[in-house]
Order: C-alpha cells, then sequence, then structure tokens
C-alpha cells in the first residue's frame, strides 16, 4: 500500500537532511504507529506520505514514494490528495476558518469535490455519528474546546474516505476516553479496509491497537516489529522514546531475578496481567 | 502537470487576461472622463451622473481585475490574504482610536504584495473593503480601487527591488500615495461630497475656501495625508518583512522569482529554484522538484 | 463568533435570497445615484428601506449603527458645503466673513440623501444576511469558491485578531506605557508592538494551506453546497424587475434632458 525506497529530503535552504535513505513498506488495511524522539523528523514523514512534500513545501526529495498505486512524485497534489488524507498536529489549523458550523465544516472537504448534497448529509450524519459529535454540529468550529476541535478535525478527515490515512498526533489535545475512542475508530476503519499510519507517543494505545511500530531516529527508520515486541524493546530508551511503567516496572523485577529472564516484556496493561498470571501461576505450582 | 491540460487551462489564463485587461481600462477611463472629460460639471451645481460613474467605473473594474487576479493564486497564497486583510483592519482601527493623522489600513495589502505579488495585493485590497463594509461602515466600498492600486503598486515595487533596502521602500510608498490620492479624489468629491471625516473635510472646505474646485480641493487633501501614510505603511511592512524568518519568505516562488528581498542570493547553494538544474548533493537525486505550485 | 453585524431574526426579510437583496440593494444604489434628485432618495427610504427595516425586525440596530457613521458625515458635509461650495452664489446668511449659500446647501442636501440611501440601505442588508449564506449563494453561481473562502474565513480571524492586538495593548498600558504625545512618538511606540501580532499570525497559514489542500481545496471540480439556498419564482421574477427598474433609472434623466 505505501512504498518508500530510498528516501532522502532536505528543506528548501538548507542542505541538511532531515530524512535520509529510509525505506519502508506497509501492507494494506493495517494500522502501523511510527514513533520518534520529538525532532526526529516525524512531520516531514507524514508530509511525504502524503504527498506535500514536495507538492508543497519544496525542498530537495529523492528516492520514490508509491502510495496506493501512485507514484506520489509524478502525480498532482489534487490527486494525491485523493488517495492519502493526512491530519495535520494542530486542530486549530486543520479547521478551515471559512465555515460557520461543524456540520458544514465537515462538508467542506466534500463540497470541493462537488459531491451531491444528500451524499454529503449522509456521509456527515455517519462521521458525526463515528466520533459522537453529532451535538456539536449546529456550533462553530472556533467555540468549542480543544479536544472537540480535534474530534471534528479527525472527521473531517474521515468522510473524505481515502484508502490510506496519515495522523499526526491527532490525540495530542484529547481526554483519556476521547484518546481511546479515536483509536477505536482507528481499529474500525482498519476493519473496514482503510491503511492507517498514526504518529504517536502513547505507546500503550499503539501496542492495543497498531499492527507494526516503526523507529524513527537519526534520520532514518532503524528498527520495527510487531507492536508488543517493539515497544518493549530495551533500546527504546536511547532513542529518546522511553518505555510504559509497566515495560519499565517488568524489566526492573527481570534485573533483579524476580521474573525470568526469558520473559517477554508487558507493554499495557493487558500484557502485564498476563505476565503476572504467568508468573503467580508458576509460583504456585 | 499544467502542460498535459494545456488547452482548457490556456483558455482560462487568456479569460483572466481579459478581465484585468478591461478592468484596467475601466478604472482609467472612468477617472479620465470624470477629471478631463468634466472639468466644470459640478461646479455649476449642476447634479450630474458624475457619482454615479465614479463608484460604477471603480467598483466594476475593481471587481473585474479581481476576478481575472484570484485564479493565479495557490493555496499558500489564498490562506495568506484573510490575515492581511485582519491586519489592514484591525491596525486601521487601533490607529484610528488612538488618534494618529494617518490611516495605515493597508500594512496587510503592501506585505503580501511583496511576499505573492501583485495578483495577491489586488485580491488582498478589494476584499479589505468588503469586509469593511460589513463589518464597520459601507462607506468603505467605494473605495476600493484604492486597496486594489496599493496591491498593484506594491507587487511592482518588490518586484523592481524596492523592498531590499530600507530607505527605498518609502519612496515607493510616497509614489503609490500620489496615485492613490490622485484616483480617489474624484469618489471624495462626488460620492461624498469631500465629507468624509471631521478633519479631511476642514481641509477640502480650506482649499475650496481658497478657490479650488470640489475635486481640485479633495485632490489636493489626498496629497497631503495619502504619500505620508503609505510611505509609513511601507516602512512597516519592511520591517515585518525583516522579522519574518527566511524559510517563511523563501516559500514564496513570487520571492524567488524576482529576488524581492536580494541579499540572499538563493541560486548559490541550492540549485533547486531552477527546475532544470541538477541537484547539487551527495545523495542521488532522482527527481529534484521546484516548489512552484501547480496552478 | 464571527464579527459581522448580522442581526440573527427569523423575519421574511432574513429569509430572503441573499442574492435578492443584493441586486435590490444594487438597484436602490443605481437609481439615487442616477437619478439627481434628493427627494427621489427620500422616497426609497420612505417606501422601501424602511417598511424593510420595521419587517425585518432590525430596525433599531440599522438606526443606531448608521447614526453613528452618518452624523459626522452630515454634519461635515454641510457646514463645509454650505460655506465653501465653489458654485455658490446666492447667500442667505451672513455672519462676519462666513456666508452659507443655497447652492451649498442644496449641493450637501443633494449629496447627503444618497449617502444616507447607500448606508442605510447596505447596513440592512447585512443585518438581515448571514455572511456564510451570502457566500454559498453567490458560490453557487459561479463567483470562485477562493472568494468565499477569504471572506468568511476573515471574519472569523478577526475577533481573534482583535483579542491578540487588545492583550498586546493592555498589557504595554499596564507596564505604565502611555499612548499620547506627539504622532511620531505615537508610532514609535506602535511599531514594536505590531511585529509579535502580525509574526503569531503568519506562522500559522503554512499548516492551515496545507490543512486545506488535504480536503481539496485546490479541486477543479464545480463545488456543490451542503446548505441549499432558498429561492422561489417570485424572488427570481423580482430580480430581474430590480435590474430593469435600475436601467431605467439610468436612462430617465438622459431621456428627460436633466443633464
Amino acid at each position: 500500500m505505501i512504498q518508500l525506497d530510498d528516501v532522502s529530503y532536505a528543506y528548501p535552504d538548507t542542505d541538511h537532511f532531515v530524512l535520509s535513505h529510509m525505506n519502508l513498506s506497509i501492507p494494506a488495511g493495517s494500522v502501523t504507529g511510527i514513533v520518534g524522539a520529538s525532532g526526529a523528523g516525524k512531520t516531514t514523514l507524514a508530509k511525504i506520505l502524503s504527498g506535500f512534500i514536495p507538492h508543497v513545501d519544496g525542498g530537495e526529495l529523492s528516492g520514490t514514494v508509491v502510495v496506493d498505486g501512485v507514484t506520489i512524485a509524478e502525480a498532482s497534489l489534487a490527486d494525491a490528495v485523493s488517495h492519502v488524507g493526512l491530519v495535520i498536529q494542530s486542530p486549530f489549523n486543520q479547521i478551515s476558518g471559512a465555515k460557520f458550523t461543524v456540520r458544514e465544516e465537515l462538508a467542506f472537504g466534500l463540497e470541493n469535490l462537488g459531491v451531491p448534497r444528500d451524499e454529503m448529509a449522509v456521509r456527515v450524519a455517519e462521521v458525526a455519528d463515528l466520533l459522537g459529535i453529532t451535538g456539536l454540529l449546529d456550533r462553530s468550529p472556533y467555540a468549542l474546546s480543544g479536544g472537540q476541535q480535534q474530534l471534528v478535525a479527525i472527521a473531517s478527515m474521515i468522510i473524505m474516505r481515502t484508502p490510506v490515512l496519515v495522523m499526526d498526533e491527532p490525540t495530542s489535545q484529547l481526554d483519556p476516553g476521547g484518546t481511546r475512542m479515536v483509536f477505536d475508530v482507528m481499529s474500525s476503519l482498519r476493519d473496514s479496509g482503510i491503511t492507517l499510519v498514526i504518529f504517536e507517543h502513547k505507546l500503550e494505545l499503539l501496542r492495543e491497537h497498531a499492527d507494526v511500530v516503526h523507529v524513527l531516529a537519526d534520520h532514518q527508520l532503524i528498527a520495527h516489529g510487531p507492536s508488543r515486541a517493539m515497544l518493549a524493546d530495551p533500546r527504546m530508551e536511547e532513542w529518546g522514546i522511553g518505555s510504559t511503567r509497566f515495560t519499565a516496572a517488568a524489566s526492573e523485577a527481570r534485573t533483579k531475578k524476580l521474573l525470568p529472564a526469558d520473559v517477554e516484556l508487558p507493554v499495557s496493561i493487558e500484557d502485564a496481567a498476563t505476565v503476572f498470571a504467568s508468573f503467580a501461576s508458576s509460583k504456585g505450582a | 502537470m499544467s502542460s498535459t491540460a494545456a488547452t482548457p487551462a490556456d483558455s482560462k489564463k487568456v479569460r483572466n487576461r481579459i478581465f484585468i485587461a478591461v478592468g484596467t481600462i475601466i478604472i482609467i477611463a472612468t477617472y479620465l472622463y470624470l477629471v478631463v472629460g468634466q472639468p466644470t460639471d459640478i461646479a455649476q451645481s449642476s447634479f450630474s451622473q458624475s457619482g454615479l460613474i465614479a463608484i460604477a467605473g471603480y467598483v466594476v473594474g475593481a471587481i473585474l481585475l479581481a476576478i481575472g487576479a484570484i485564479h493565479r493564486l495557490p493555496t499558500a497564497t489564498v490562506a495568506m490574504v484573510p490575515v492581511a486583510i485582519a491586519l489592514n483592519i484591525v491596525v486601521g482601527q487601533i490607529v484610528s482610536v488612538i488618534g494618529l493623522p494617518v490611516y495605515l489600513d493597508s500594512i496587510g495589502t503592501v506585505l503580501v504584495s511583496a511576499l505573492a505579488g501583485p495578483a495577491a495585493g489586488v485580491v488582498t485590497g478589494i476584499l479589505t473593503n468588503v469586509i469593511w463594509g460589513l463589518t464597520l461602515s459601507p462607506i468603505a466600498l467605494p473605495y476600493a480601487v484604492v486597496q486594489v492600486i496599493i496591491g498593484v503598486m506594491a507587487g511592482y515595487a518588490a518586484r523592481l527591488g524596492m523592498f531590499r533596502l530600507f530607505y527605498l521602500a518609502p519612496v515607493a510608498g510616497a509614489i503609490t500615495g500620489i496615485v492613490c490620492a490622485i484616483v480617489s479624489a474624484p469618489i471624495s468629491a462626488f460620492v461624498f461630497g469631500g465629507a468624509t471625516g471631521g478633519g479631511t473635510g476642514a481641509i477640502v472646505g480650506a482649499f475650496q475656501a481658497m478657490g479650488q474646485s470640489l475635486l481640485g480641493a479633495t485632490t489636493l487633501q489626498g496629497l497631503l495625508s495619502d504619500p505620508l501614510d503609505k510611505a509609513i505603511s511601507f516602512t512597516i511592512v519592511v520591517l515585518i518583512l525583516a522579522a519574518l524568518p527566511s524559510r517563511f519568505r523563501q516559500r514564496f516562488p513570487f520571492v524567488r522569482q524576482y529576488n524581492v528581498f536580494g541579499r540572499k542570493a538563493p541560486a548559490l547553494q541550492h540549485q533547486t529554484a531552477a527546475p532544470a538544474a541538477p541537484a547539487a548533493s551527495a545523495v542521488p537525486a532522482a527527481d529534484v522538484t521546484d516548489a512552484t505550485p501547480d496552478n | 463568533m464571527s464579527s459581522t453585524l448580522f442581526d440573527n431574526r427569523k423575519s421574511v426579510i432574513h429569509r430572503l435570497n441573499p442574492v435578492t437583496k443584493l441586486i435590490a440593494l444594487l438597484a436602490i444604489i443605481v437609481t439615487v445615484f442616477a437619478i439627481p434628485l434628493w427627494w427621489v432618495a427620500g422616497l426609497i427610504i420612505v417606501l422601501v428601506v424602511v417598511p424593510a427595516a420595521v419587517i425585518s425586525g432590525s430596525g433599531g440596530r440599522l438606526l443606531s449603527l448608521s447614526l453613528r457613521i452618518l452624523l459626522p458625515i452630515m454634519l461635515v458635509l454641510f457646514i463645509v458645503q454650505g460655506l465653501t461650495f465653489p458654485g455658490g452664489k446666492t447667500i442667505i446668511w451672513q455672519w462676519g466673513i462666513i456666508d452659507v449659500t443655497s447652492e451649498g446647501l442644496l449641493f450637501a442636501l443633494g449629496i447627503g440623501s444618497r449617502i444616507i440611501v447607500l448606508v442605510l440601505a447596505s447596513i440592512l442588508l447585512v443585518l438581515t444576511t448571514h455572511p456564510g449564506d451570502l457566500m454559498s449563494a453567490l458560490t453557487e453561481r459561479g463567483m470562485s469558491p477562493k472568494f468565499a473562502y477569504i471572506i468568511s474565513s476573515t471574519l472569523q480571524l478577526i475577533p481573534a485578531f482583535k483579542d491578540r492586538a487588545d492583550s498586546i495593548l493592555l498589557a504595554q498600558q499596564a507596564r505604565g506605557l502611555s499612548l499620547k504625545g506627539n504622532p511620531l512618538r505615537r508610532i514609535k511606540i506602535m511599531l514594536p508592538l505590531l511585529s509579535p501580532l502580525v509574526l503569531g499570525m503568519f506562522t500559522d497559514v503554512e499548516e492551515r494551506s496545507t490543512a486545506m489542500e488535504a480536503r481539496a481545496f485546490g479541486s477543479t471540480a464545480r463545488r456543490t453546497s451542503l446548505i441549499p439556498v432558498a429561492d422561489s419564482m417570485v424572488q427570481r421574477i423580482a430580480r430581474w424587475l430590480f435590474i430593469v427598474l435600475a436601467l431605467a433609472a439610468v436612462a430617465t434623466p438622459i431621456l428627460l434632458g436633466l443633464l
């Protein structure tokens, strides 16, 4: 679905490569998490995957980027954005600013594509229901809290129904309940065949919802693996990403020989419960 | 990208050029008709259609210019225009509340023109007065053409490199102000009878008392305030531009194409500005894409 | 959350198609500027503007807003032209060196009546028309969606911008900065206040344009609109009628040889 071959990039007026010789392969219908310390180039990679680099930002991009069968550099921006959607970091800036109600804000992209009115109304109602913002439809997008704005921003991209959706820290403004709901929505989108790439640092939720996690450090994707194995990797600390408290506690316990050396380190509370249960049963036996 | 759809894009370009040309001709013709065509007109107290011609000619001309100009603007510029208009209006209001003897209601227009060219300035200019009409007072609407002229002249001043040096900008501003004063005088005279404000009205009255015609009085009144106002506005814009990060400024194709800010010759270490040039980097570059938007 | 003067009510005038109101406004302005008789403007105010304002329920706001704009202009107009009108010959009142001429006052009446109509009718349109509806209606008729975007977005940006400007000014005044003194000094004070205001707003532009592109703003498809704009056969006929009336108004003085 997404294929990056030997991709390097430097912003205009710099000779410093933010990303260098990067390769990435993401299968269709999966949720892929990408983690990295701040400044590792996450936003840059998100823009490359969605075509804004090179089409808007310029700079030097080498290598090939293919998304949904389209070679991004050769396609027009209008073509690229019909294959891949991007939820940017700031919900305040994701909102068009040109619409006076949330209902019309959600329809902004569909209006631009010339989607018939009846279909728009159906899709607006659907996506509002999916993200639990039906009650906000008649409010002004500017009269919302940061979290509500973020839900509207995410909904305004989901409604576009692009086969690939890239999200740059989509839950930064949300409370734990809202965050969990957004991740559940991602899983249901994946089940309906959409390919998702999420730049996130909420590791426990990535563990639960991402199929594969890639690590971005030193201008490259230096490691990847199934979410639990990758997120529990001891090198996560040195890459500046850190680990969850469950991983840290289990790792500490293992060093103190409280847990067997071959124990698979937990990332989320569910993992921890499993480890604890097997530990308890082995002690009890 | 544009070459694949040559025919419709070209016919649109021709259409837009026609809009711009016709709009310009109408504005010039309106002024010439009002000033040269009927020099004795209103002095005889004969009510005439001069007011209608002043409003209609200028507004229609400005609208045609804006329609021809807006299609040239890429999304990045369109997204910047609201900020510039808000700057015009908010600063213009603050200045009038504080009671400075200038307007300073075109800083955003000049700024956009310097970054994105005359077409962007035209759109910013006319919509500033439309929004002024929607939010504050419809008195601004007939003057839309003045903001359009500021946009055009500031854009060409930028192309000529007037924003490269601190002391050239006020000169460009003063020249723009003279043109503004001349073009706006028929509106002040034939639509508002010289009474656009307390201070300006008194000055118009003084010139009339000295034997000037109404149009002569509003022209002289404009020449007293507009060149100073625009010289200050252009200077403020130079200061703002200097404070903006270079990366932001160099994103604009207009800035790179006409080397608006001089100093930093963009071609030296980066050959990316020229689409055909090979990438001068250690990385094997498969394709080097210029940031020029495909509009 | 927008900064227009829109007065949210449910009157017949409010519910008219925005284009109908816009064409009516243009027809009124063309008529008063085409026919050089002050009582024509007076009739339009009495027969069209006042009834419409009463039906809309926004008459009170119309009155207070227009008075604030019109009073200073009218005052200056009558004083300046009454005293110094270049074509003034017939002196009707004299005091020292001050001569008030009837030509001057008549000229002020002619110009003033037009300005009053222009201001009243325009403000009534703005009071009774939601800017979003006006933009949808015009986009539907082929106006570039870029115009609609810029206008709607600016209307929502201005309150945010004003808040930032106010907080900066207040903060400076709280530090004991006085905005008095000669103009040059005041400009010198304003300059450093302007920069942070501007830079803050411009940094958002980059991201916002990216988000707009992601939502197909650059698409060349013919736009559709989620909210339908109300229209009727009566209004369609009325619009053509307004256009014909405006053209007739332009032709009348020429035909009657009034010029």
